[in-house]
């Protein structure tokens, strides 16, 4: 049922550039598609493993510029007479850069992590935030600064002498950025689901007595905190190349917002719940810009709505929803079918 | 020399308005163990009530100051008794993310009632400086750093003398021991959130006329509130006060000798230097972990 | 009886459907991205209120051969990634054939990639950098002076002004570094010896660092690039600090009357570089053009410090509108482009007419406007 249900939504995202011709439609799209990757790589670490990682976008804004300047390539004074400078490289290794210098980050963060928990946690990783922030914009030299990086290459996929393919233009981008999500989805998936995953919930649930049972919960940490920086820096690689304009503003705070307003509101510590955020909040700022309604207003909407989620339905949409499907499915079944019913959201 | 002087004049007043901003949030962080998202926005509405009373209401000035900081001390209370009050006991996530929706539906509130252009607040001393020798230090900061100094007196003297500072100071020890020995938990908690509100308020207000007041100034004196929290400790004013001119006058020094561009970089590099190194802040005792 | 009245509304509904898509239909959109919000948001709402009022001044003068003009203004957060949004929002999804924008230098070049890609073509009213019409984009088409004009204009009272040693205080972005760049070589060619070139950060407060620095290096005259916002907080600063050299002010976004009513005396004795004198209508190129939009912005009841401003985007529109009727019937981005090559509109600032400047076969437009230098003395604007 559930395999059925994925295949057909799978089909269904593959299907969209088929008979969706409004190219703005797809742009928004893609968009939402590289925020909801960020989403659930935040999820891991904020659903799965209990870390209150606000500096997130760090990870994405991380990955970005380190793929926008290897693939444009800088020349940048490290010391008065000691000029350091890299061609332009292929855009496909400036992004596998860019996953291996954010998941480094990530390794960081881990380690910090360990030492300093609950809201010092939080307060560190805000600051890292805003730290790479203000490097990004005083660094004019490697980073241009508030003058942007522009016109930042698309990614080309080459085999020598069979054939050149350049990601350019909206279709081609959002196979790309769903071939990534899939990819991304799988590799948590497999995470949460592995016994790395369990001794990871294990560690958010009560950390004490996990430490007791003997689960190394520093390496777990660690592990998730690098899983998820990775796939960051990958989606902020893929916006980079995709927009093809890159400023430190990328680092602001409220984008980190949006990713935890997506996972909170979507359902954090599950697999589909950052899909089920992502889609709303990357969907509805758009729609309701036809309706006229000032930014603004918009977003005090989703404050408030975050208020009332987070205090009326803590879990989120999608385990609220699972749980009232269960219910239909208790209350349909007989006593045995209910209890394997019961069995199967346990194991969740 | 000159210099040197002029960099101390204003990291003597940016002090006293960190330590206003730092003194708010070690109070309600330590006493209410809430990471509170909002302390950003009641800086920016002090800032922008003391733009509509003084410009257009046309409120005489020193009148203005304290009627913010009182609008200051109401929102506080507000925003504790609707959505904190309901928050007791639910876990550290829920309470950051509540008040996360809440930082961000006040500042758009603010912006959409406000616009995004920024305004000016005139102030009534004279735009010459008093000039001691050969340096000058304008008339507006001086009254900024005595008000600063005397707000902080005051929470000092209201947490260590008041019987309701002892209520607070016993809260914070255990509050679950206070509540046994029949302190009104409740009455603690609304006025420590609404104090630390009202110094922020009063911090806005304080800096507003001097630089100019837009929507989006409370994120990062929010920021550094939290770095003062950190380097002097939780819970303690003394440390809040301490740390907050440190850190004005390293960001000081770091601009004027080093580089001016990464001037808010320093105090978060400071956060991250000190959290790493010494946990428990440079002057607390207390430990840290959780 | 019922089904009458019942085919009588349907009927009015269909003719008031079809009159209100034939009157879509006949509106030509005209995009606009202006930093509405952020750093650079008292300067691009003048710019936006600028715009408005022109196309209503048209439209009620009976539109670009009768039809109406339609303005969609997108706000572009005074960021360039942002921008780059704005500009594709309003090409791909509400089909704009011609855009005007994006006030800042920075905001600018960001939204210049657009314009190549989907060949449409843009009026740039305030930015300065120089780089904008010498990349070989031959979709652009500035009526604002490039901060190398404005050098050269001031280049004269070098000597009678007696400047001996310059210092600077820039925006660390496109609009202050260009400005700061052509300036110190203007100055350098005349034997001026330079000081400190500080930069700031676009949304920086507290100057008082760089003034420091500034006062220190002891120079006669200080050179600021930067928007109203900030000089509000340099002018008030310098005085907190006694800095006692003279400050030319550059770029033209200052609001001179604004920089009085916020900064009080410590506004007087600065000069600025300004590309519209509204105390001085007289004395501009185009005094009755000048008057039509003065009356419009007053009649408006718009604050007249944003006048200084407000013309950019009065003098945008009125050129992009001469390109439509220049073009006959045809509202397409590229006949609207060829005709931006041949208009000659009397404007707020002078004569608009395209020169060509850049690299051959893909030059952009350039206008030459005229720049005036102002002093503010006693409280009021003086002529210098």
């Amino acid at each position: 049922m559930r395999r059925a249900a994925t295949a057909a939504l799978l089909a269904f995202f593959i299907s969209i550039p088929l008979w969706v011709a409004n190219l703005y439609v797809l742009h928004v799209l893609i968009v939402t598609g590289i925020f909801t990757i960020a989403a659930m790589s935040l999820n891991l670490l904020l659903g799965y493993t209990g870390q209150l990682s606000l500096g997130h976008v760090a990870f994405f804004g991380i990955g970005a510029y380190v793929s926008s300047l290897a693939s444009l390539g800088f020349s940048v004074h490290l010391a008065p007479d000691w000029l350091v400078t890299l061609g332009p490289q292929p855009v496909w290794l400036a992004m596998l850069w860019a996953i291996a210098i954010s998941g480094f980050c990530g390794w960081a963060i881990g380690r910090i992590s360990f030492k300093v928990r609950g809201a010092y946690f939080v307060i560190v990783t805000i600051s890292f935030a805003e730290v790479v922030r203000l490097v990004a914009l005083n660094w004019d030299e490697l980073t241009n600064g508030p003058m942007a990086l522009n016109n930042i290459p698309p990614l080309t996929v080459s085999i020598p002498g069979l054939i050149e393919f350049s990601f350019i233009g909206k279709v081609a981008n959002y196979y790309l950025v769903l071939a990534a999500a899939i990819v991304a989805y799988v590799v948590i998936a497999r995470l949460v689901h592995s016994q790395a995953g369990r001794a990871m919930i294990a560690l958010k649930e009560n950390e004490p007595l996990a430490m007791s049972v003997g689960i190394e919960v520093t390496r777990y940490l660690v592990l998730s905190a690098v899983v998820s920086a990775a796939i960051a820096g990958m989606a902020g690689a893929l916006y980079a190349q995709y927009i093809q304009i890159v400023d430190p503003n990328i680092f602001l705070f409220i984008y980190t917002v949006t990713m935890v307003i997506m996972v909170v509101v979507g359902g954090k510590g599950t697999l589909a719940g950052p899909i089920v955020g992502g889609l709303i909040f990357g969907l509805l700022p758009e729609g309701l810009r036809s309706l006229q309604i000032q930014p603004e207003l918009q977003w005090v909407a989703y404050g408030v709505m975050m208020i009332l989620i987070v205090s009326i339905v803590p879990r989120g949409i999608v385990p609220a929803l699972a749980h009232v499907w269960n219910d239909r499915v208790r209350a349909k079944a007989g006593p045995a079918e209910a209890s394997e019913a019961g069995a199967r959201q346990a194991a969740q | 020399m000159e210099e040197f002087f002029q960099h101390c004049v204003n990291a003597f007043m940016l002090g006293g308005i960190y330590a206003l901003l730092g003194i708010g949030l070690t109070l309600i962080f330590g006493i209410m163990r809430v990471v509170n998202f909002t302390h950003g926005e009641l800086y920016s509405f002090g800032a922008y009530m003391m733009f509509a009373l003084v410009m257009l209401l046309h409120v005489n000035f020193f009148l203005a100051l304290p009627l913010a900081m009182a609008l200051g001390v109401a929102l506080g209370a507000a925003i504790e008794f609707t959505l904190l009050r309901k928050l007791r006991g639910a876990d550290i996530d829920t309470t950051m993310l509540v008040m996360i929706g809440a930082w961000i539906a006040m500042q758009n509130l603010e912006q959409f009632a406000w616009s995004g252009v920024a305004k000016s607040v005139k102030t009534p001393f004279p735009a010459t400086p008093l000039v001691l020798g050969g340096l000058s230090v304008a008339w507006s900061r001086l009254f900024v750093f005595a008000v600063a100094i005397v707000l902080i007196g005051g929470t000092y003297t209201l947490v260590d003398r008041t019987r309701l500072g002892r209520a607070m100071r016993a809260t914070f020890q255990d509050s679950d021991a206070a509540k046994l020995m029949g302190v009104d938990i409740d009455r603690v908690y609304l006025s420590t959130f609404a104090l630390g509100s009202g110094l922020a308020a009063a911090a806005g207000a304080l800096l507003g006329p001097i630089f100019v007041v837009s929507p989006g100034m409370g994120d990062l004196a929010a920021l550094k509130a939290f770095a003062v929290v950190i380097l002097g400790g939780l819970g303690s004013i003394a440390g809040a006060t301490i740390g907050g001119f440190l850190l004005a006058f390293i960001e000081e020094m770091g601009a004027g000798y080093v580089s001016s561009g990464y001037r808010d970089a320093m105090g978060f590099l400071l956060i991250i230097l000190v959290l790493v190194v010494r946990p428990t802040g440079l002057f607390s005792r207390k430990e840290r972990i959780g | 009886m019922q089904r009458n009245f019942l085919k009588a509304m349907l009927c009015a509904a269909g003719t008031l459907a079809l009159a209100s898509s034939a009157l879509a239909a006949e509106a030509v959109k005209i995009g606009v991205t202006q930093p509405l919000t952020g750093a650079f948001a008292a300067d691009g709402n003048y710019v936006a209120q600028g715009a408005k009022l022109a196309a209503e001044a048209i439209n009620k003068a009976g539109g670009v051969d009768g039809k109406q003009i339609q303005l969609i203004i997108e706000d572009n957060k005074s960021n360039p990634t942002e921008a780059a949004a704005t500009a594709e929002r309003l090409i791909v999804e509400d089909k704009v054939p011609v855009m005007m924008g994006a006030w800042g230098s920075s905001l600018t070049l960001a939204v210049m990639p657009k314009l190549e890609e989907y060949k449409v073509p843009m009026v740039v009213e305030t930015s300065s950098s120089g780089k904008i019409t010498t990349s070989g984009n031959p979709y652009i088409f500035r009526i604002s002076p490039t901060s190398e004009m404005e050098a050269k204009a001031f280049a004269p009272l070098v000597k009678t002004m007696g400047i001996k040693k310059a210092d600077f205080l820039a925006t660390n972005d496109d609009f202050g570094k260009g400005s700061m760049q052509e300036f110190t070589k203007m100055l350098k060619a005349q034997g001026v010896t330079i000081g400190a070139s500080e930069t700031m950060g676009e949304d920086a407060t507290d100057l008082s660092a760089q003034l420091a620095k500034i006062k220190a290096s002891g120079g006669d005259t200080i050179f600021v690039t930067t928007d109203v916002k900030q000089l509000t907080l340099i002018l008030k600063q310098a005085k907190d600090q006694q800095v006692t050299a003279r400050i030319i002010t550059t770029g033209g976004s200052v609001s001179p009357d604004q920089l009085i009513e916020q900064a009080g005396d410590a506004a007087n004795g600065s000069y600025h570089l300004v590309f519209f004198t509204p105390w001085f209508p007289d004395a501009v190129k185009n005094p009755e053009a000048a008057k039509v939009f003065m009356d419009a912005w007053k009649g408006a009841k718009l604050d007249v410090g944003g006048l200084t401003e407000g013309f950019r985007g009065w003098d945008g529109i009125h050129t992009i509108a001469a390109a439509i009727k220049d073009a006959g019937g045809k509202t397409d981005s590229a006949s609207i482009t060829k005709a931006l090559w041949g208009v000659h509109v009397k404007g707020v600032n002078g004569d608009i007419a395209f020169i060509k400047q850049g690299p051959a076969g893909r030059e952009s437009g350039q206008s030459v406007p005229s720049v005036y230098l102002v002093k503010i003395d006693g409280g009021k604007v003086v002529k210098e």
